[in-house]
């Protein structure tokens, strides 16, 4: 397909751009950004990686301001962290960050001088703000806090969801930096009888006709103090494919509502109803947001908190370890927000259970680090568990749970290994 | 590095010059579809392949029936607004389920 080796939006889509991003791409071009040099990916041998899965053979591609990440879509592009990466601390790079997008007509050139941060809608003073006068809008806050796609570990599901195939690696933990969205709301003045907010970016359909990628929160969410425009993860800017230069950082909450790029908060006096919201984005309306393989759920609502979930990140499935030799096991565990308070570990395939260390403590929303000795005492196979309860008493569940659109995953994990 | 030189280092970065703009240049895409005799082959290189990569397709579970197929070639239509022609919908989903999904050769399709 000579007629597509670059993977850039159609031409309809550019015609369509908003003038400001035609206009950053032009002054790009013309040398604004240092001589015309974009950012490029580093060139890297090409290699490949396989999902445990069928059908899970993937490259590992080095995107702009990434490394080498598992490629699951290159238009628009769609990159999951390789599992191996949690293990190196609570902290995910920026450049080892996933990436996903709905729609291909992504921004690739983003000029400050002409980006506006516009705020309007059911509010008493419309804004249109640059990046700097949001800045000045207030003190800046900081929040260490998991973004998990909604669809991480659906290639994982029995029976198989349609979708994105992705591992466990759709996840990833940043601190960022940024104003409560709060704040800005309150700056623009919400009048009486709005009920949600609607958020875009600058991202569109390549076509026109496609639903535009939105999505709402409850005034009450909104409002809360916690809802953050963040233009600073881990200390540096939001890299590109991550959202430059503001994305909505909803703690605690899957990242479909994590909206990139932001460009427009829009405050409404009904019920936001588009394609993002309502009918893509939604879970069975039950406890484990679960049903019966393919059974149709009776009543289904928007997705929204993490369920809790944990990881073993130092052994992968298959890992040979030496009999008799101590050896430390460790990993991560998350939840919604309420905050891990036990970790759990089994070295027998859940017949018994012992308490892990938890890690330094970086916040409710982020992960937490946790670990355990454990010495294997005889040869041959050990199925290892992990399982992690937060503040409420949530948990995991032994067997798996399913659910139509094949999100949530969060079975309590196995990982097989041997020792030798 | 003693605490203080990292204190000065930092305020070094804050007071530099900030960013004010981004420009990045994606990689090219590479993936395509597999050849084959069938009619829809012509049709969704030019059809799918508008909007988005071949990994969409390639990458979904190989049992994938006939029905997933139809049900997301017409979701591809409306309500996602691609300008292909209802009448090209059949011989798409002909090739993508039997080059992909639950009727290829190797899965013993019919």
């Amino acid at each position: 397909m000579t007629q597509f080796t670059k993977p850039l939006p159609s031409a309809a889509s550019l015609l369509q751009r908003r003038a400001f991003l035609k206009q950053a791409g032009a002054l790009g071009a013309a040398g604004v950004l240092g001589g015309g040099t974009a950012l490029t990916a580093m060139a890297a041998a090409p290699s490949r990686i396989a999902l445990p899965f069928d059908n899970g053979e993937r490259e590992l591609v080095a995107y702009p301001q990434k490394r080498p990440l598992i490629l699951l879509t290159a238009r628009p592009p769609q990159l999951e962290t390789p599992f191996s990466i949690f293990d190196d601390g609570e902290i995910t790079p920026n450049d080892a960050f996933f990436v996903r997008y709905h729609w291909s007509g992504i921004p690739t050139a983003i000029d400050l001088q002409d980006y506006r941060l516009n705020v309007g809608g059911n509010v008493a003073k419309p804004l249109a703000l640059t990046l700097d006068e949001l800045k000045q809008l207030g003190e800046a806050v900081e929040v260490v806090a998991v973004n998990q796609c909604s669809g991480n570990s659906r290639g994982l599901l029995t029976p198989r969801v349609n979708g994105g195939q992705l591992g466990n690696g759709a996840m990833g933990n940043a601190r960022w930096t940024g104003i409560p969205l709060r704040k800005v709301l309150e700056h623009a003045g919400i009048k009486a009888g709005s009920v949600q907010i609607s958020f875009n970016g600058l991202d569109t359909p390549p076509l026109g006709d496609g639903p535009d990628f939105v999505k709402a929160l409850s005034v009450d969410q909104a409002m809360d103090g916690e809802v953050m425009l963040a233009w600073q993860m881990n200390g540096a800017d939001l890299p590109m494919l991550n959202g430059y230069p503001l994305r909505l950082v909803v703690p605690g909450h899957y990242g479909t509502y994590w909206v990139k790029h932001l460009s427009d908060i829009t405050v409404l006096d009904h019920p936001f109803e588009g394609f993002w919201m309502n009918p893509a984005y939604r879970v069975p309306d039950n406890a484990g947001a679960s049903t019966a393989p393919g059974v149709a759920p009776a009543k289904t609502v928007p997705i929204s908190r993490f369920n809790v979930r944990s990881f073993i990140t130092n052994l992968a499935d298959g890992a040979q370890v030496h009999s008799g030799r101590p050896l430390e096991v460790r990993g991560i565990a998350f939840d919604g927000g309420y905050g891990i308070t036990e970790v759990a570990f089994s070295a027998d395939g859940g017949r018994s259970w012992q308490s892990a260390r938890l890690g330094k403590d970086l916040g409710r929303y982020s992960f937490r680090r946790w670990s355990i000795a454990f010495t294997p005492t005889r040869k041959g196979a050990h199925e290892l568990k992990v399982r992690a309860v937060n503040r409420i008493g949530q948990s995991q569940p032994i067997d798996p749970l399913w659910n139509p659109a094949g999100y949530m995953r969060n079975v309590v994990e196995s990982t097989h290994i041997v020792a030798v | 590095m003693r605490p203080q030189l990292f204190a000065l280092f930092l305020c070094a970065a804050v007071a530099a010059p900030a960013v004010l703009a981004l420009e990045i240049d994606l990689p090219p895409e590479t993936a395509q579809f597999k050849p084959s005799a069938l009619p829809g082959y012509e049709l969704v290189q030019r059809n799918c392949m508008l909007c988005h990569s071949v990994h969409y397709i390639q990458s979904q579970p190989p049992q994938s029936p006939r029905g997933y197929w139809e049900a997301t070639v017409k979701k591809m239509r409306k309500p996602f607004g691609a300008p292909f022609p209802e009448s090209e919908v059949p011989a798409m989903v002909d090739y993508l389920v039997k080059t992909y999904g639950a009727e290829r050769p190797a899965a013993g399709g019919k």
